[in-house]
């Protein structure tokens, strides 16, 4: 009679309620056919070796390669609810710009298991959200171990290398793209700004929030020693050799020493099982950028 | 240059204003050029006893960026003052023969589809500009041959063909901001609501010759414009060759426009506006008006610059939001005095 009851109330709260950031880590009722609405998710089913269970992917979900073949729900943020349904899934997960609200709604009145995982930009929130699609696709054991093996030495590396001191002094700036005028720059409360906090560097840009276009003036007024792009955002300039001369950065301390890096957008910003790894790669690079 | 325009058809009152709109206009640049997020004293620049860097940053980003806000915001403002008068229509603006949305077509194809066709091209800088006056200069051929050499029908056709031409080049917006990526579709927005960032030498240069250039195509036609506020036909009938003033608005205007757009990114309300006030003040003599469009023009564009540069630093306003907010308030009171009197 109690397990009913509370069935009954946790569907009411599903139905009437709607809450659009569920976070509940609790095992699906079955996850055996899954949709996914985010990158990381689906990199994180296959770090779990769990890709079986996918039926479809969003079109932020672009890693590995082999993720083409699924069909897609179309981009993360403007799905369509019969889209996500035509494939009948027993079970959808999404990451929190999982979107617009509205179809979010609709596919939970359907009564199809939603459920939409919090963001937290930082290696322990890497490992929550491991963590949670391991426990809602019911492999919470397996999950376990394949963190310990494989994140958890990661992680404590690079606590290490972050509690170095020296890197807190490399200013770094994240540059989005710098087609529009004036490069737009990812300042504090940005997925940006905790992915060099992970590495344990310092944003040079955290006197203000969100992604903003930043003027040449200011760009040499802060003077970042490392420059991270995304290779998107660098696509204009055929190679980072035209990037060091461009004359919004030339004169900043990382254009001068050449430290100009760019790498794959959601291998840093997707905060799936890669930005760790790429994390500790560039804490690694940074702390021989300051030897040098 | 005096001596193709001709200053005699101003009243002692229009240049008093032509006057005044020298001196602000000379105010807001020396202001501009003395502030900035980066700050030294621009005194010791001009002395020479500075630094390597400083010198750096005036000479080649603020002074560049400055000279640009100040063409950008003339050749708006002389366009949609000059096309107003063409199509003897207070709504008419660069915006409206398409020459914006022509321009952002081209600058939003290479924002979305750089990354595959840049690998042909070393000078990728100028790729962006490049395909905005190659979209903008498509559009005015395409009105061309619609209206078989802007002359069939008269104006008013012609208006409506350049709807239809604007609502075509925002459909290929459209279609590009759905295949957009994130990061894309943030370039495309901040694009649409402008910036004078990133702006060097090698790019200005080539769009300072351009802007000077079509001002001088359009100096001369000023009286012609005055005499056609009386009608087409009536303005044949006084002896203005009517075909060539068209000509020459409409191209001059495209290429100044253009080139502004195509570094700038889109900024709205100023060639819609900036004119106005002018007659509001003082008349609709069109020596006046384009003359005063030009100063007043570049003025508001400055100043609207420098607060983009100075209100959230380190980050920067986009202009376009700027141009708006400050010169549409401003306009309501100036309607709402004149009425009054």
């Amino acid at each position: 009679m109690t397990k009913n009851f509370r069935l009954i109330l946790i569907l009411f709260f599903l139905i009437f309620l709607n809450p659009i950031y569920v976070n509940s880590c609790d095992r699906a009722y079955n996850p055996s056919k899954i949709t996914v609405a985010g990158g990381s998710i689906t990199e994180i089913l296959y770090f779990l070796e769990e890709q079986s269970k996918i039926v479809a992917v969003d079109l932020t979900s672009n890693f590995p390669e082999e993720t083409k073949k699924f069909p897609s729900i179309g981009y993360v943020r403007n799905l369509s609810a019969e889209g996500v349904l035509s494939l009948k899934p027993t079970l959808v997960i999404g990451e929190d710009d999982m979107g617009p609200p509205d179809v979010v709604n609709q596919i939970k009145k359907t009564g199809i298991d939603i459920i939409i995982l919090k963001e937290e930009h930082s290696s322990e929130g890497i490992i929550d959200k491991i963590k949670c699609v391991g426990e809602i696709i019911g492999e919470r054991e397996k999950t376990i171990d394949i963190i310990n093996n494989k994140i958890m030495p990661i992680k404590i590396e690079l606590d290490n290398l972050s509690k170095n001191l020296k890197n807190q002094n490399i200013k770094v700036m994240f540059i989005l793209t710098m087609d529009s005028g004036s490069p737009i720059i990812g300042g504090k409360d940005t997925s940006a700004d905790g992915f060099i906090k992970m590495i344990g560097a310092r944003n040079a840009f955290d006197s203000f929030e969100g992604w903003k276009p930043v003027g040449t003036e200011s760009i040499i007024d802060a003077a970042p020693d490392i420059i991270l792009i995304s290779n998107r955002g660098a696509h204009s300039y055929k190679n980072l050799e035209n990037m060091h001369n461009h004359p919004t950065v030339k004169y900043t301390p990382a254009a001068i020493n050449r430290n100009i890096i760019a790498l794959d957008g959601m291998q840093m910003l997707g905060f799936g099982p890669r930005t760790i790894e790429t994390a500790l790669y560039l804490s690694k690079k940074f702390q021989m950028i300051e030897n040098n | 240059m005096l001596s193709i325009i001709n200053l005699k058809f101003l009243n002692s009152a229009q240049s008093f204003i032509l006057f005044f709109l020298l001196i602000l206009l000379l105010l807001v640049l020396i202001v501009s050029f003395s502030l900035g997020s980066y700050s030294f004293p621009v005194l010791s620049i001009l002395m020479g006893n500075t630094s390597a860097i400083e010198a750096t940053i005036f000479t080649e980003i603020r002074v560049p960026r400055v000279i640009l806000a100040a063409i950008v915001g003339a050749s708006l403002s002389v366009s949609g003052a000059c096309l107003q008068g063409l199509f003897r229509n207070p709504l008419a603006d660069p915006g409206l023969i398409g020459v914006s949305a022509g321009a952002a077509l081209g600058a939003s194809t290479i924002i979305v589809f750089g990354s595959s066709l840049t690998s042909a091209f070393i000078f990728s800088t100028f790729l962006l500009p490049l395909s905005a006056c190659l979209g903008s200069g498509l559009v005015i051929l395409m009105l061309f041959l619609l209206t078989r050499g802007f002359g069939h029908q008269g104006v008013t056709y012609m208006l409506l063909v350049g709807i239809a031409v604007n609502a075509i080049a925002s459909v290929g917006i459209g279609i590009l901001t759905f295949i957009s990526s994130d990061s894309e579709l943030r370039s495309l927005t901040f694009w649409t609501m402008g910036s004078f960032g990133g702006i060097t030498w090698s790019l200005l240069i080539p769009a300072l010759i351009i802007i000077f250039i079509s001002f001088l195509f359009l100096l001369p036609i000023l009286r012609n414009l005055d005499i056609l506020q009386l009608g087409e036909s009536e303005a044949k009938r006084l002896g203005v060759n009517v075909k060539s003033l068209k000509y020459r608005i409409i191209f001059a205007s495209a290429a100044s426009v253009g080139a502004s757009v195509s570094l700038s990114g889109m900024i709205g309300f100023v060639g819609l506006v900036v004119p106005h006030l002018l007659r509001l003040l003082s008349g609709v003599n069109h020596t006046y008006v384009v003359i005063g469009s030009a100063l007043l023009g570049s003025s508001l564009m400055v100043f609207a610059d420098l607060l983009s540069r100075l209100l959230i630093q380190p980050a920067e306003l986009p202009v376009g939001l700027i141009t708006s907010a400050i010169g549409s308030p401003f306009f309501l009171w100036l309607i709402f005095r004149i009425n009054k009197i």
